[in-house]
């Protein structure tokens, strides 16, 4: 039996464009590229896959798949797979793994925010504070690990007690989409809005500012390369933006006229002229030249949602 | 209550229950042939087992009527080997099927088939999908599967659970649905289409479940669903508002799958709708009636007899559900009013407007008996937006439009004949309906559309403005307060108005009714309704030839001679065969002076006559 293949690099497809009605779900899911190598290979077909999570805590390496119908975990790189939720949760839009204690887990739902304390066995609400629902993602502080902030519909909200209750920010805009925490100045957040661009704070988030560029389209996806010194954007007929400041300014670095929405951006930690972005309907797109110029990169027609590298 | 061992049979043993049961059926067809002049459930549920046996269609429910009738047996077997491993399919709809057939025929299989259909629970993703129906089907299926293989582990399962934990999870869910279904109503009520996503699997579970409180509710449930039919159904058609339903079904109310549904349980249409070419059922759910020919599940005869007694006419209203909002929205489930007048002749019907389901609502038509199809005549503002998606969907609404329209290919058309708008409201009372549009700026399309049969027995457009119908012993009078146009179509005329703020006026009549057709346009010609367009305001004024005076602000007051009309005074069923409070869980269907009590608080029916 050879041994599962855990390093390389992580895509979430939610769905493809080139399948028609239930029966075409074949070739979404979790996939996953050897680095230096081509070929995606699907860990987890017929499951329609907004998100993704690793928790590299302990004895126990696992993956986990936010899903259509559940959040999944696969302890063997996804040879088999289990779905830790029930029928409660619904669709589970992103995971965020505690990095001390990988038992607790957060996920994001259309119907709010579900927190486990015992990896995954049960499930509570995590919703007080909240005035609307839907929740795109939920992700945890870098350093204060029971603070979070959580994606809404009409705010950006912030818990510092695990959950247990939230407080909207007063970003100024609705439509939070995704949020990026700088990986170096942790007081440095970032959110992109549905029709209001990026908004940025220098204060972890008690006040907003409204930056030079970027200010006015829908923005899905913000990464970063490993030090933070540049910063990348995307959204709806956006192309990709970069930010050298810390997000105050934005300039275009690629039109991308044939991609309709970026919905996530990787940039190689080891070498940050390496980038891949996910689009909706046409795949994987990747650059070596710091996103100057790209290639297709593979999973044609999937909307990819979002990649991520392991370890 | 437990999970049970299911007994497994040998293909050497299978020959000869298989031979048994089809020379059993076959006599038992011979007797019910000959010595019935009239159409009873019996000989229905025969003849369509016998006719899906003669079918080349790959299905399990084909399977099924060819393995128990041995009828081309070895052919079925071939077909259920290809269904069991075909890794093409898969999901709720293959779930639930899969265990139907496969607990139907058990019996007769050979061994290798028992292990493929047991891996397909292992090997094939069941996704669970993200509506009403595709979850009634997923957590059927997964049920029954859970109770027939109930020690497995989770590595025999495709989502990594134990048979105890998926058999759990199974009947919580199918629980709740129980209970929301019986309290607030279905999201996904009255649709001719969807219905046959809801039928089957409780067919099966009422057949398979081995705890008998879950076989109770899945036989009330299907008691349900199908008064829930009867109260709107006329000789075939599902009529009134629904909540989904495919374009070609709207346009021709005959083609939907729950004709096949009527005629097995309630005997109408009269005719068998697969020798109908015109009505002949599509592939979406053409066979599915197989499980209804199969079930020990008897359809009570007082809901037969609601579904068929015409002799009154009368008004039944329903409150349902707005099916699950995640965006833009301060309630989950908001309350859909629903208001029918059902004749011997013709059902009106409408939903109180709005957006109430995505994609595929249908919220008026008034659809006539006939002997010719697209027996229907309904107005509707096109409308698409990302906004109405993103309220039901997860996904990004600046793209979910585009993205919902390479499944449902007519999202987007300007001349689709299904849509949910914000800009449409209706106001009914018995068979006088206003509908009232006032199409926003933003609004894509910025047209009304209605549809004219070109099968209606006159169509006359008169100087008083009325567009005056004639379709058999039905009549239709049709007022359009603005400028249209109409524009032929192959099997129907378009009325068409670009009228953002517009409104429409429409009263049927009938033989029994009014008489003769030149007494009620003469009844009609003399009436003349009223736009008043004041600001802000759009209202719509008219009184019926009946003598009732209606009143209706668009998003405001709807006032019937001089009363306001309250939503909240809708109970959850209301009208001469069915009576319910919101909330209850507990419905009386009512024929003559028979009674029965549906009681899904503790599972319980109760038949009595009332003196």
């Amino acid at each position: 039996m050879p041994q599962p293949q855990p390093a390389g690099i992580y895509a979430a497809v939610y769905i493809t464009s080139e399948s028609t009605g239930v029966g075409g779900l074949s070739k979404i899911g979790l996939f996953r590229r050897i680095e230096g190598d081509s070929a995606w290979v699907n860990l987890r077909p017929n499951t329609i896959t907004p998100g993704m999570g690793f928790s590299n805590n302990g004895v126990r390496q696992q993956l986990y798949l936010a899903g259509g119908n559940g959040l999944h975990r696969s302890t063997d790189w996804g040879a088999t797979w289990k779905v830790l939720t029930g029928w409660q949760t619904k669709e589970v839009l992103s995971v965020a793994i505690h990095p001390v204690n990988p038992g607790i887990l957060y996920i994001s739902t259309p119907f709010g925010v579900f927190k486990s304390e015992d990896g995954g066995a049960q499930w509570r609400e995590a919703m007080k504070g909240f005035r609307t629902w839907y929740v795109r993602q939920v992700k945890i502080d870098a350093d204060q690990h029971d603070w979070l902030y959580a994606t809404g519909e009409d705010a950006l909200y912030a818990t510092r007690d695990g959950g247990e209750s939230w407080t909207a920010m007063s970003v100024g805009v609705p439509g939070i989409k995704t949020l990026f925490q700088h990986p170096v100045d942790r007081n440095i957040l970032l959110v992109g809005t549905e029709d209001h661009g990026v908004r940025y704070s220098v204060d972890r988030g008690k006040t907003w500012l409204v930056p030079e560029g970027l200010a006015s389209s829908a923005v899905y996806a913000i990464a970063s390369t490993r030090d933070g010194s540049q910063i990348y954007a995307g959204g709806f007929r956006t192309g990709l933006w970069r930010s050298g400041d810390r997000g105050r300014s934005w300039t275009h670095v690629w039109p991308a006229d044939e991609i309709e929405a970026i919905y996530a951006i990787f940039v190689h930690p080891k070498n940050s002229a390496h980038m891949l972005v996910g689009t909706n309907g046409k795949g994987v797109f990747d650059s070596v030249d710091g996103g100057y110029t790209w290639r297709q990169a593979g999973l044609p027609f999937a909307h990819v949602k979002e990649i991520q590298r392991y370890p | 209550m437990g999970i049970q061992q299911s007994g497994r049979g040998t293909s050497m043993g299978a020959l000869s229950p298989m031979k048994t049961f089809a020379l059993t059926f076959m006599a038992t067809l011979i007797i019910v042939s000959s010595g019935f002049s009239q159409s009873s459930f019996e000989e229905r549920r025969l003849r369509l087992l016998k006719v899906a046996s003669g079918e080349r269609e790959r299905s399990f429910q084909t399977v099924a009527a060819k393995t128990l009738l041995g009828a081309d047996t070895s052919y079925a077997l071939v077909m259920l080997d290809s269904l069991s491993h075909d890794e093409a399919i898969g999901g709720m709809f293959y779930s639930y099927s899969l265990i139907g057939c496969y607990l139907h025929v058990r019996h007769l299989l050979p061994d290798s088939l028992h292990r493929k259909v047991r891996d397909a629970y292992r090997l094939r993703t069941m996704y669970r999908g993200d509506t009403e129906n595709h979850w009634v089907m997923y957590y059927t299926g997964l049920y029954l599967a859970a109770q027939t293989w109930p020690s497995d582990g989770g590595r025999q399962w495709f989502n990594g659970k134990s048979s105890s934990e998926n058999f759990r999870e199974a009947e919580e869910w199918l629980r709740t649905w129980f209970t929301i279904s019986s309290t607030i109503g279905q999201g996904e009520f009255d649709s001719p289409t969807y219905i046959t996503t809801f039928v089957p699997p409780m067919l099966v579970l009422y057949d398979f479940a081995a705890d008998s409180t879950m076989k109770k509710y899945a036989g009330m449930m299907l008691d349900l669903l199908l008064a829930d039919f009867a109260f709107e159904h006329l000789k075939g058609n599902y009529g009134g508002g629904h909540s989904r339903d495919y374009p070609e079904d709207i346009i021709n109310p005959l083609a939907a799958p729950s004709t096949l549904w009527a005629w097995l349980y309630f005997g109408e249409p009269e005719f068998a709708p697969w020798n109908e070419t015109r009505y002949r059922p599509r592939h979406r759910g053409g066979w599915d009636p197989v499980y209804g020919a199969l079930s020990t599940y008897r359809l009570p005869e007082i809901i037969v007899n609601i579904a068929t007694d015409r002799a009154t006419p009368y008004v039944h209203t329903e409150t349902k559900r707005v099916r699950n909002v995640i965006r833009f929205g301060d309630q989950k489930n908001p309350p859909v009013f629903k208001y029918s007048y059902v004749t011997q002749d013709y059902v009106l019907g409408s939903l109180h407007g709005g957006i109430l389901q995505p994609i595929q609502q249908h919220t008026w038509d008034v659809t006539y008996v006939s002997d010719k199809p697209n027996n229907t005549l309904f107005t509707l503002h096109p409308y698409y937006s990302g906004e109405e998606l993103a309220m039901f969907f997860p996904e990004e609404k600046k793209f979910l439009a585009d993205e919902v329209d390479r499944y449902h290919k007519v999202y987007t058309n300007p001349n689709k004949w299904n849509s949910s708008s914000p800009d449409e409201q209706t106001f009914q009372h018995r068979n006088a309906i206003l509908v009232l549009y006032d199409i926003k700026p933003d609004s894509k399309h910025k047209h009304i559309d209605g549809f004219f049969s070109k099968n209606l027995d006159v169509m006359n457009q008169d100087r008083s403005g009325w567009i005056l119908c004639k379709a058999g012993d039905t009549y239709i009078a049709f007022y359009s307060l603005r400028n249209f146009k109409l524009i032929e179509e192959e099997v129907n005329w378009r009325w068409r108005s670009h009228e953002p703020r517009n409104g429409v006026v429409v009263e049927i009549g009938s033989r029994a009714e009014d008489g003769s057709f030149e007494r009620f346009q003469n009844r009609m010609v003399a009436l003349k309704p009223a736009l008043i367009i004041s600001g802000h305001s759009v209202m719509l004024r008219h009184k019926t030839r009946f003598g009732d005076t209606m009143e209706f602000v668009f998003d405001g007051r709807r006032i019937l001679n001089g009363k306001i009309i309250d939503f909240k005074e809708y109970r959850f069923f209301n009208g001469p065969f069915a009576e319910s409070d919101l909330g209850s869980g507990i419905i009386t269907l009512k024929y003559g002076n028979t009674r029965r009590v549906l009681n899904f608080n503790d599972a319980s029916t109760r038949d009595y006559t009332v003196e």
